[in-house]
């Protein structure tokens, strides 16, 4: 992705001689050369006397990104933006801001209306495919990115993107022909890790595997790698080193989905209930409101004892998603623990009428021999 | 009370050789080691009709059995086999099989003779007095027709299924003798698994290798189980139909009875497969009809973790935590876990699987019969698990899993198991297609050994070889009030300044039936100060003193 932008360009028309201005200067020096404290701390200095300066928000705001802190960074782009409405850059930086302080939804906001205003910009586009990807929105994706994926034939990204999504989708046919161009710039470790996902939405886990494997073998940092490694082996039993790659898919990316919930159940499963909790808390800022993180996170609270903070959560999930089976049993478990039987006993009662209706469902369909 | 000679009846040749100095292995020695077929003489093996279409009940057998057929004091085998069904004829010799303890190690078929070779195609066994005449009567499960087999005291049995109506149709799986409503005569419980269907048979098609497989339950019907009341006549009575087990569908593979609340009355609790399992609280007499409440998603047993069913299969139950409680058992498919709930006291249990290793190690295995027993005879229940995968080809999707698995073996720290598989000897390092599991003393050294069924090949027996050290009271409970077995039957034990409790639990394993005796360990103790027992139905303690340890002893329901 790109770097975050320092804006330098303005500098020389800085005034020499306002002693002001010099510290303004002096602090852009010290980004320049790579003392991002310092630099901190004269945009500071001059914002005190000067706090109207888009240029010095937007400094502050990517030197702060720089070390991490972006919940501060996003603070100070938000005003460079009030300043300066419609500033291209910053707005870029704001977006990136919010994806690598995980806030997805947010930062998918901020390029959605880069995208929308510059729609040939490629940067805010894959931005946005990226983050609609993490949300899980694959129809969203393949319909930004197909018209792209024909003027751009060539481009490994867009293809990796937009193979990803139509994987996931199911779309098995045309997620081949992205898998077929990507394999005829060689074996890579993208067209791996698009062989291995299409196999594991296939559920042909142990060939997934040796595709997977082979991608992180080829490219470890590549994005995601870990997450579906990690489910591959999850799928053929091996959950202590599922464990280990999704603990690797979050070193590289904190807010990887994926590998926050998968590691989230294994954790808890292993009485790690404080570790499945951080995991899901990241998880639900990459998605907020995600019924499934959700419900983890309810079960972790239940096996936590705390039955009370879970049910209200467990409310909303059943009132949201009705035919949740699973969360209307946890919900029962909550209301029998709370001492509430008629409420459990009503919970009970559609956990079998739904259960009922799977059934017969799965019946449908076989064949007599 | 002290035991007259009367009372305590030394059984013959019981306890001969038993001293403690045979109980002192040779150190590092493994806790169990196999006695072959060559050494046993059991040529048996199980016959599970694999066939290309693959039939479910192909991979479900087969069940096993302890039982003193002869009251010889010497617990002989039974050994359950598949057979003619619609859809399969066997060749010539297929049959179960039932073994006579020879007391030197080995055994002798007497199928023949007895006249319980079956010829349904079998799946599990329950044994039972069910006339309280002091002989073990066996009971066959099977996919097709159930089989009840009357001892007629010399050595034979009686086919007396239709006489007892007990003619069961369907596919029916494990089976507990019990007394439910403790007016001293077992009633059986019987698992039904899925419907399959009467001449066709469903099919999910093939799979990622272009073959049939063994279609996963969860696409099958389910279906009610049955509980029978023993009517005192040689009849029975099927009186489910009016409580929760006749309106509970489900896909029964386990059960074992007990009494979670310790209300004297027995429990059920049933594993089922692809479904949620049930638990079946006895209420006794309500509105002038005897009644069970199907209470295990409020008891937190129905469901895994994560809300889902699971694939329950082998159950059991006992006092792990030694709280005077009872805590279950159930094992599931790989993937699921087994679980280990320990009794709250209140109805309600918590999974305790992973404070315990169950989770971890049984994460990749399948189970499905197991025991809680004490193989070392320090007091404190241990537990084994027989496991195999139920798909013949499962290594083929799951490198990780195998068809055939390892045997585990769970010590009992002081209330935390440990996983002691590793000392468990050379049959704990080799992997088997395992089914049922019974737990008994077949050569009366106060050590419990055990026999494990194999699907489509000869069974596992292990003898005992643990416990150095230990000492032990055998003892044979003779009910004359409640049901002649005493299941259900508390018992409590001091010795070395330790008091201990059991229960005397009816069923549990998966397809099996164990030796009705229960061995109590007195760890080092060289004595036992007394033993009191609550026979079913309550009623004050009959307290035992003066037992010899290391040794087998009958104790007669006091009237």
């Amino acid at each position: 992705m790109t770097s975050l932008l320092i804006y330098v360009a303005l500098a020389g028309l800085l005034a020499q001689t306002d002693p002001t201005e010099e510290t303004l200067k002096q602090a852009i020096g010290l980004h320049q050369r790579g003392d991002v404290e310092g630099a901190i701390q004269g945009y500071k200095n001059y914002l005190a006397v000067r706090p109207n300066s888009p240029l010095a928000r937007s400094n502050l705001g990517a030197a702060l990104a720089r070390t991490g802190r972006y919940q501060e960074a996003v603070e100070q782009y938000q005003i460079a933006l009030e300043l300066q409405p419609g500033n291209a850059g910053v707005e870029l930086n704001l977006g990136l801001a919010w994806y690598k302080a995980g806030e997805t939804q947010r930062a998918a906001e901020a390029f959605g209306k880069i995208h929308e205003k510059a729609p040939d910009q490629l940067q805010p586009t894959l931005l946005l495919a990226d983050c609609w990807l993490a949300m899980g929105r694959d129809k969203d994706v393949i319909r930004l990115l197909t018209p792209l994926g024909e003027q751009r034939p060539d481009d490994l990204a867009v293809a990796y993107l937009l193979g990803t999504a139509l994987a996931r989708d199911g779309q098995i046919v045309p997620g081949q022909i992205i898998i077929d161009r990507i394999l005829r710039k060689g074996d890579t470790a993208e067209a791996r890790l698009l062989i291995g996902t299409t196999k594991l939405r296939a559920q042909e886990y142990p060939a997934a595997l040796v595709d997977l494997a082979k991608a992180v073998e080829m490219n470890p940092k590549l994005p995601e790698v870990y997450t579906y490694y990690g489910q591959a082996l999850l799928r053929t039993g091996d959950a202590p080193h599922a464990t280990e790659a999704f603990r690797k898919a979050l070193e590289a990316n904190p807010n990887d989905f994926g590998s926050n919930m998968q590691l989230a159940i294994l954790l808890k499963e292993e009485g790690k209930v404080e570790e499945a909790l951080r995991c899901l808390r990241r998880a639900l800022q990459v998605r907020p409101g995600d019924p499934g993180a959700r419900y983890q996170m309810a079960t972790v609270l239940l096996r936590d004892g705390k039955a009370d903070e879970a049910r209200a959560d467990l409310e909303q999930i059943v009132k949201e998603s009705p035919e949740f089976t699973e969360a209307h049993v946890t919900l029962a478990t909550v209301y029998y623990r709370l001492k509430r039987k008629a409420d459990g006993d009503k919970e009970r009662s559609i956990v079998q009428k739904l259960t009922a209706a799977a059934q017969a469902k799965q019946q449908q369909g076989i064949n007599i021999k | 009370m002290k035991l007259s000679r009367r009372e305590v009846l030394a059984m013959a040749g019981v306890g001969m050789t038993a001293g403690a100095g045979m109980l002192r292995g040779a150190e590092g020695a493994p806790l169990f080691e196999e006695v072959p077929a060559s050494v046993s003489g059991i040529t048996w093996t199980h016959d599970n009709a694999m066939s290309k279409e693959h039939y479910l009940p192909e991979a479900l057998g087969p069940g096993v059995a302890f039982l003193d057929y002869d009251n010889d004091g010497w617990m002989d085998i039974y050994l359950v086999n598949s057979g003619a069904c619609d859809f399969y004829q066997p060749g010539k010799g297929t049959r179960n099989a039932l073994y006579k303890n020879n007391r030197d190690g080995t055994f002798t078929d007497v199928t023949e003779k007895a006249g319980v070779g079956g010829g349904t195609f079998g799946m599990g066994v329950a044994v039972g007095d069910f006339d309280n005449d002091g002989w073990p009567d066996i009971f066959v499960t099977s996919y097709g027709k159930c089989i009840l087999y009357k001892n007629n005291r010399d050595g034979t049995f009686t086919d007396v299924t239709k006489k007892a109506g007990l003619e069961t149709p369907g596919w029916t799986t494990s089976a507990v003798w019990f007394d439910y409503d403790n007016d001293g005569r077992l009633d059986l419980f019987l698992c039904s698994f899925v419907d399959y269907g009467s001449s066709a048979h469903l099919s999910c098609g093939d799979n990622k290798l272009g073959k049939r497989y063994y279609c996963i339950p969860r696409f099958f019907k389910p279906t009610a189980s049955y509980l029978y009341h023993n009517n005192g006549d040689g009849t029975f009575t099927e009186v489910g139909r009016h409580t929760d087990i006749a309106r509970s569908l489900g896909k029964g593979l386990g059960v074992v009875a007990t009494d979670i609340n310790n209300d004297g009355r027995m429990d059920l609790f049933v594993a089922n497969d692809t479904v949620q399992n049930f638990l079946y609280a006895n209420r006794g007499m309500v509105g002038g009809k005897w009644q069970f409440e199907e209470i295990a998603l409020a008891a937190e047993v129905a469901f895994g973790e994560q809300g889902q069913p699971r694939s329950g299969m082998g159950v059991d139950a006992a006092d792990v935590f030694g709280t005077g409680y009872q805590d279950l058992f159930v094992a599931n498919v790989d993937q699921e876990m087994f679980s280990l709930y320990r009794n709250q006291k209140d109805e309600t249990f918590r999974d305790a699987a992973q404070a315990n290793g169950i989770a971890r190690s049984t994460r990749l295995l399948s189970g499905w019969g197991l025991k809680f027993f004490d193989y070392d005879n320090d007091g404190a229940v241990d537990l084994i698990l027989a496991n195999g995968h139920p798909d013949d080809m499962i290594e083929n999707y799951s490198p990780a899993v195998r068809y055939r698995e390892p045997l585990l073996l769970f010590h009992n720290d002081g209330g935390k198991l440990r996983d002691v598989s590793e000392a468990g000897g050379p049959a704990f390092g080799r992997n088997w297609p395992a089914r049922g599991l019974a737990v008994g003393d077949f050569d009366n050294d106060g050590r419990l050994d055990v026999l494990v069924g194999n699907n489509g090949g000869a069974p596992l027996l292990l003898r005992n070889r643990a416990g150095a050290g230990n000492h032990w009271v055998g003892l044979k409970l003779e009910g004359v009030r409640c049901n002649r077995d005493a299941v259900g039957a508390r018992i409590r034990w001091s010795a070395g300044g330790v008091v201990r409790s059991r229960m005397k639990t009816g069923g549990g394993s998966y397809l099996s039936s164990h030796d009705p005796r229960e061995v109590l360990g007195l760890g080092s103790a060289g004595k036992v100060d007394w033993v009191e027992i609550v026979w079913p139905g309550g009623g004050k303690a009959q307290r035992v003193e003066g037992l010899v340890v290391d040794r087998y002893v009958t104790v007669r329901q006091a009237v």
